[in-house]
């Protein structure tokens, strides 16, 4: 199991977007993959947990992976989310 | 929405509240706990469906390579719900748990996370509702099996002073909003007596029908007045209208209260001649209600409600409706009409393919003739549940003899085959005919010979009679069910019954019109059967009748030469007051 925490630099934050890419990268790793933002720790791997998350700009949010290919999984979605899920600025 | 919409007011209540829109079907979602061993077929019918879905939005998906980047994520997340465990396994562990169909548990799942998405104040969050919803309809399409039409959301469980509007809305569709206790309705489709119609009499729901383009101008939530007298729907911006309707909603309340005491009186016309009052019933909450208003008996119990569903209920659950309905009736007769399903009400699990002109066509007794195995099954069930209380059999949309004899034999044979289960079942159980065809009431005499009661369906009758569609907008206006010949036709049926002493009974809507009950009084008719909420009223005008004057005045306009046709001014002189 790997933990990391990630800062939300994204202009609009976890909107419905960035939420379906966040999910479909988790989605395409066998491994459970977790968010927490605060006390609330949803599976990554569901567009309405994620969505529920309601995470704005500038959120910090904690990933964690669990499984075979945890590293791959927690590597993919750190991009993602450093290169603002491809938003441009 | 402008200051006043006007339709055909069906019920003469008024109801205020907020407008509820619905879009076509989104009320058949059918909702059912199962039986432990149904569970799995259940969970693998849900993820049937869920597959489905999927391959739906996959090819879609496929096709749209060059319509933009927006339409193909709106797709995308769509499939992502569909995917979600928050709805996927949720729902499953509901069906699972709670032993609930799958329409119903991804209803209460998708409530749920509505719900959720509700508690969040971010506009860019709260647009995902909409998505949720339009992908959880796509698989409530698929459960119902009718991908091609439209299902939106589901209603809210709490209707108390909401007003829904509908295109047009089925029985079931009504049998839900009654339970949920909707304040009015209004369709944009339908005539004052479309089945919606005569339900929301019975149930005494106000409702406007044929209210055109309603859901173009209605806005959700908006705030409207509907008087159903006027067939009028007006916006409620202004207080003092506002507090108007509430008085007149108060008097009319009042009014009903009046009415109602009539009920405790003996059913007797001011120059004695004895009545009996019957109801029309087909929802569980109608049969109370008629024996709290204390009638003779059921004169009409519609089956088709029980029809209406996914599939085609089984003898046990048949069984069960009409052992529940002759158990609140407590000794007085229930006379169910088997399956009167075709024309404009064909239950879509029958899958029975219609002819090119369905009034005319596989219909009512024919119908059930040609099903003969679904037919027993039905007779079956009557016949159990008439242990338990005296039920009588009616036969719907008769036209021969032939009939009438097939029908009977079907019955016998389901009676001797219950003897083999040990249930002795009354031999001469009554078995009698809807007269509702021109030939059925013109060779009535010797159908009579062959049925141990008869039973007048004016609707039908009329409709035949006069070769119109009381539902077509366009010749509504020539409906007129006191046209000289339907009330020859009725005169003649009345006194074929008396030779053969046979009991007559009229339970089309005519029976249940307080202006028109002197009319049949004066043809002679002495049962009537009507939905609960006719019977104050109708009672009322008959126990201040006066019989003699009836017949006198009914038997002139009969023998007249006159060149009047229609027996509307006939209805007037009936009505007023004797001197």
């Amino acid at each position: 199991m790997i933990r990391r925490e990630v800062s939300l630099i994204n202009r609009l934050g976890l909107h419905a977007r960035a939420a379906s890419k966040l999910v479909q990268t988790a989605a395409e790793h066998d491994c459970e993959v977790w968010l927490e933002r605060g006390d609330r720790r949803v599976n990554a791997k569901s567009i309405m947990g994620v969505l529920l998350l309601a995470a704005p700009m500038g959120s910090e949010l904690v990933l964690e992976t669990d499984g075979v290919d945890e590293q791959a999984a927690m590597n993919a979605l750190v991009t993602l989310i450093e290169n603002r899920f491809g938003e441009g600025e | 929405m402008s200051l006043v919409l006007t339709g055909i007011g069906v019920t003469s209540g008024i109801a205020i509240g907020q407008v509820h829109r619905l879009t076509p079907g989104e009320l058949s979602l059918p909702e059912y706990h199962l039986d432990a061993d149904a569970v799995d077929a259940e969970l693998e019918r849900i993820r049937r469906a869920l597959d489905r879905s999927q391959r739906f939005l996959g090819k879609l998906l496929e096709r749209m390579v060059d319509s933009g980047d927006t339409a193909r994520e709106l797709l995308e997340s769509h499939r992502l719900i569909l995917r979600d465990p928050l709805l996927v396994d949720a729902t499953c562990d509901r069906i699972r748990s709670e032993k609930i169909n799958a329409e119903w548990a991804l209803v209460k799942q998708t409530e749920q996370l509505v719900a959720e998405f509700k508690r969040i104040d971010n506009d860019y969050i709260a647009l995902r509702r909409e998505d949720l919803e339009q992908a959880v309809n796509l698989v409530q399409r698929e459960l119902a099996d009718q991908p091609s039409t439209l299902i939106g959301a589901q209603v809210p469980h709490q209707l108390g002073r909401t007003i829904v509007v509908a295109p047009e809305l089925g029985p079931a569709d009504m049998a839900v909003l009654n339970q949920r206790r909707v304040a009015g309705l209004v369709t944009e489709h339908g005539g004052p007596l479309s089945h919606s119609a005569i339900l929301a009499r019975s149930l005494e729901i106000p409702m406007i029908v044929g209210l055109h383009h309603a859901l173009d101008v209605l806005e959700e939530g908006e705030a409207v007045i509907l008087d159903g007298h006027y067939g009028a729907l007006l916006a409620a911006h202004d207080e003092s209208l506002l507090r108007h309707y509430e008085d007149k909603r108060e008097v009319s309340l009042r009014r009903r209260a009046d009415l109602r005491r009539y009920l405790g009186r003996p059913s007797r016309t001011l120059d004695g001649t004895n009545f009996r009052l019957f109801g029309n019933a087909e929802l569980p909450e109608e049969f109370q209600r008629c024996r709290d208003a204390g009638v003779a008996g059921i004169g009409l119990m519609r089956t088709e409600y029980l029809f209406m569903g996914d599939q085609v209920p089984d003898e046990e659950t048949q069984y069960r409706a009409y052992r529940a309905a002759v158990e609140v009736m407590d000794g007085r007769p229930l006379t169910v009409r088997t399956l009167d399903a075709g024309g404009d009400k064909l239950p879509p699990a029958l899958a029975v393919t219609q002819g090119p002109n369905p009034a005319l066509g596989l219909r009512g007794l024919r119908l059930s003739l040609a099903v003969s195995d679904l037919f027993r099954q039905q007779l079956r069930a009557i016949l159990r549940a008439s242990v338990f209380g005296p039920i009588q059999i009616l036969l719907p949309m008769i036209t021969s003899i032939e009939e009438v004899r097939q029908a009977r034999h079907l019955i016998e044979s389901c009676r001797q085959s219950l003897i083999g289960e040990d249930l002795a079942i009354d031999p001469n159980l009554p078995v009698g005919g809807m007269i509702e065809t021109p030939a059925a009431a013109l060779t009535v005499e010797q159908l009579a010979r062959e049925l141990d009661f008869l039973s007048i369906g004016t609707n039908d009758l009329s409709q035949y009679v006069l070769a119109i569609d009381r539902q077509d907008e366009l010749v509504s206006y020539l409906y007129d069910p006191t046209h000289r010949s339907i009330l020859g036709l009725i005169a003649g049926i009345v006194a074929s019954g008396r030779d053969q002493k046979l009991p007559v009974t009229v339970c089309g809507e005519l029976a249940g019109d307080e202006r028109a009950a002197r009319l049949l009084l004066g043809l002679g008719v002495t049962d009537f059967s009507m939905p609960p909420a006719s019977l104050p009223a109708v009672k009322k005008s008959l126990i201040e009748a006066d019989a003699g004057r009836c017949r006198k005045l009914v038997e002139a306009f009969l023998r007249e030469d006159g060149d009047e046709q229609s027996g509307q001014s006939l209805l007037e002189a009936l009505n007023r007051p004797a001197e």
